[in-house]
């Protein structure tokens, strides 16, 4: 008489838990996801300090940009170029384009401006 | 911040053109402004902004660093100011001129193997290092 009723009671309790298991896979699956939202307040960085060339590069790289500018005489110290003798107001410009992008610390024109 | 405030026209000009990676920043009263744009008419009027600001550019109280030369894989015409752009064997002035490249004249950049010199094949097909900044890119 006991063993009767023990089949369908194994049987019933299988299905039971092949019932639930799906159910506690759904549960903890919701539960999973988290929210995260990234704000963009700004596009301009401004945390990073300023890199300056050290001088040897810098002197390399102004001997380059001077090159096309005959009269022009530029000397690096700790990272500052400084540019002394003549040129005309209408290469100004280009030459300081060309001397800005070369990482320095800063630039003094004591350039005289010819024309 | 006053350095801000006397470069303000620059800062809100660069930062309604359209500039990537734009720095700017103010250190040891130095203001420094650091971006690239494909736009080389937005850099000429940041240049001409700031030439109107400071007269000849004589305070040293701003580096004005935006880089606007011809981008790699692209075409780019020779932007010299008169004269020839020359086509070295490497990248320095120190180094053998190969070829040069007729002011106004279309070139291909091949690579930019540092910030201030791009690897460029000429329209006759040599190929040599030339000063970035007078590559201006061509905008299909």
């Amino acid at each position: 008489m006991k063993k009767r009723f023990l089949k369908p009671l194994l049987f019933s309790a299988l299905i039971l838990t092949a019932m639930q298991l799906p159910a506690c896979k759904s549960k903890t699956k919701t539960t999973e996801s988290t929210d995260t939202t990234v704000t963009v307040t700004d596009t301009v960085a401004q945390t990073a300090p300023v890199v300056i060339a050290e001088d040897d590069t810098l002197s390399k790289n102004t001997v380059d940009a001077v090159k096309d500018f005959p009269g022009v005489k530029a000397e690096v110290m700790n990272g500052e170029i400084n540019l002394t003798g003549e040129i005309t107001r209408e290469k100004l410009q280009q030459l300081m384009m060309s001397l800005n992008a070369l990482h320095p610390k800063k630039i003094n024109n004591n350039l005289t401006i010819i024309k | 911040m006053a350095l801000e405030e006397k470069y303000a026209a620059i800062i809100s000009a660069a930062k309604a053109g359209s500039i990537e990676n734009l720095q700017v920043r103010e250190q040891d009263n130095v203001l420094y402004i650091d971006g690239r744009t494909n736009s080389g008419a937005l850099k000429d009027s940041l240049w001409d902004t700031y030439n109107r600001i400071d007269p000849d550019f004589r305070s040293g109280d701003l580096v004005l660093n935006i880089d606007a030369s011809a981008a790699s894989g692209t075409r780019a015409t020779v932007s010299t100011t008169s004269s020839n752009l020359n086509v070295r064997k490497g990248p320095g002035t120190d180094q053998e001129i190969l070829t040069k490249a007729a002011h106004g004249a279309t070139v291909t950049v091949l690579s930019r193997p540092n910030e201030l010199w791009s690897l460029i094949r000429t329209e006759d097909g040599k190929e040599g290092y030339a000063y970035s900044q007078y590559l201006t890119q061509i905008i299909n």
